[in-house]
């Protein structure tokens, strides 16, 4: 029995070469379908983890006065990095933030006269995790202690972000989550018909099968596996398609002030998105059976 | 073998089988002859279980039609093999890959399975196009494949519906000589047709007429 069950099975992936055609353009309308899901549930994900991130967080960013004593600075830098909430802390001497710009602007060695006399002032980007009930009372004063520091010549935050953060928080939850819900849904039901559609084309097969007196469950383990292997090869492909994209674009935001980084999906999520399309691919291949 | 009685089938409004009653021994051949939609194909995709009994009662093989469960169809349909006039093959699928077929269901150990399909190609005239795809066959090498696998599984009944329907004349009559080739190994076979010239191939065979799904014409007693 079990010697059947297996042969049935590969037959189940080796009959993909009886109709090559159909089953090549179906399986390339289930990667292209699963790679524009995925790269939907891509960015969700990555939204999702930045709004996380973000909330009950607020960036203040610090400007020296420019020519100011970087000595005294970096003193004043190592001072910062002891306050009460802060959980990240950038610091840029002139120097750098020449550096950063140039890169940013993608001018190669056009500021290369300004080495070792960049007009840029020292800064420092921090973020903090936001704590206490007055909010605003909290950052506010945070906001004086920077300004009061020596050489400062400018603090600047919004803040709207606090505000912001929060909103986002509960857009997070309210929206991000249902859409990714509703995205699956119609990879499901795309990724289903474009399957069932393609077993469809074997009922000469399936109407041979049953004349010869094959059992319902000879005919179906091959059919159903069938469906199986397209829609996880489908998805596998869409997932290596949407890791090349990932790491072509990871760095492509990263630059101040966003400081985005583009992740993958977690392996979690990316098994979820593959069991989805193959089980789709069972129940389509099921559905496509109990039609004939 | 077969015993029906009293067996009435409707589409809708129309009946296509109205009180047939007829007994057939093992190792019996019968003609089916009437105009189109007489109600020849009906009474036989009944007796493989394609559709299932209405009224009456038909016994097939040792099965009754009346109660038969889902699952045992397949069994009937192991013990008949059937023939059609669209042939009914894959024609992306090689000659012997169509008659193994048959076999495969059956999960008959593979050098048996390929000695078998080998002993039926020869005995048809299709050994040299064994791994011939169906698609470049002949109408009437496609007939012969799905004789072949009709034959291949040893049935004890075959049905044939139209066999000839697609054939010119050279070609139905050494079909015809195929069916009596397996009829004279002992096997009962029931071939639908309305082609007259085939009735004289076999004079001692029995011929039941049908009409608007009555019979109105045989050249034997239909029941014992």
């Amino acid at each position: 029995m079990l010697r059947i069950l297996i042969k049935l099975i590969v037959q189940g992936v080796t009959d993909i070469r009886h109709h090559p055609w159909v089953q090549v353009l179906t399986l390339a309308a289930v990667t292209l379908v699963a790679f524009l899901a995925g790269l939907f549930l891509l960015v969700l994900h990555n939204l999702d983890q930045e709004l996380k991130r973000s909330q009950g967080e607020i960036q203040f960013q610090v400007y020296w006065k420019p020519g100011a004593e970087m000595v005294s600075v970096q003193e004043q830098w190592r001072d910062l990095e002891r306050l009460d909430g802060l959980k990240n802390l950038k610091t840029f001497t002139p120097e750098q933030g020449l550096e950063v710009l140039t890169a940013s602007l993608g001018s190669g060695d056009e500021f290369a006269w300004l080495r070792g006399q960049s007009p840029l002032p020292a800064t420092a980007l921090m973020t903090f995790a936001v704590t206490g009930e007055d909010h605003h009372a909290w950052a506010k004063a945070i906001y004086l202690d920077l300004e009061r520091m020596p050489e400062v010549e400018k603090v600047s935050f919004n803040p709207l972000q606090l505000d912001l953060a929060r909103s986002w928080g509960h857009f997070s939850n309210r929206v991000i989550w249902p859409l990714i819900l509703f995205l699956g849904l119609v990879l499901a039901l795309v990724v289903g018909n474009t399957i069932k559609l393609a077993q469809v084309h074997r009922h000469q097969e399936v109407e041979i099968l049953r004349l010869v007196g094959a059992a319902r469950w000879y005919i179906q383990l091959p059919m159903l596996v069938t469906g199986a292997f397209l829609g996880l090869l489908g998805g596998t492909l869409a997932l290596l398609m949407l890791k090349g994209v990932q790491l072509s674009l990871k760095d492509l935001l990263h630059f101040p002030p966003l400081w985005l980084r583009l992740d993958f999906l977690p392996v979690d999520q990316a098994l979820i998105f593959l069991a989805i399309i193959s089980g789709m691919g069972v129940v389509s291949s099921w559905v496509a059976l109990r039609e004939k | 073998m077969i015993h029906l009685r009293h067996v009435s089938h409707n589409f809708g409004s129309h009946w296509a089988l109205k009180n047939f009653s007829l007994d057939l021994d093992k190792g019996g051949f019968l003609f089916l002859v009437g105009p189109s939609g007489a109600g020849k194909t009906t009474l036989l995709r009944i007796l493989h279980g394609a559709i299932a009994l209405q009224r009456g009662q038909a016994v097939v093989c040792g099965f009754d039609l009346q109660t038969i469960k889902p699952k045992a169809i397949p069994l009937l349909r192991r013990e008949v093999s059937v023939v059609f006039q669209d042939f009914k093959i894959l024609p992306q699928r090689t000659v012997f890959a169509n008659v193994a077929l048959a076999l495969e269901v059956r999960n008959m150990p593979r050098p048996l399975l390929q000695r078998r399909v080998r002993a039926v190609l020869r005995g048809l005239d299709l050994e040299s196009k064994a791994h011939v795809s169906c698609a470049e066959l002949s109408g009437g090498e496609q007939q012969r494949v799905a004789v072949a696998r009709a034959v291949v599984v040893g049935p004890q009944l075959l049905l044939a519906d139209e066999p000839t329907g697609n054939l010119d004349r050279e070609l139905a009559m050494r079909l015809m000589s195929l069916f009596l080739q397996f009829h004279a190994h002992g096997s009962t076979v029931i071939l639908a047709t309305h082609n007259q010239e085939l009735l004289s191939c076999l004079p001692e065979a029995k011929i039941v007429h049908i009409e608007d799904g009555s019979i109105v014409w045989a050249n034997w007693s239909l029941t014992e």
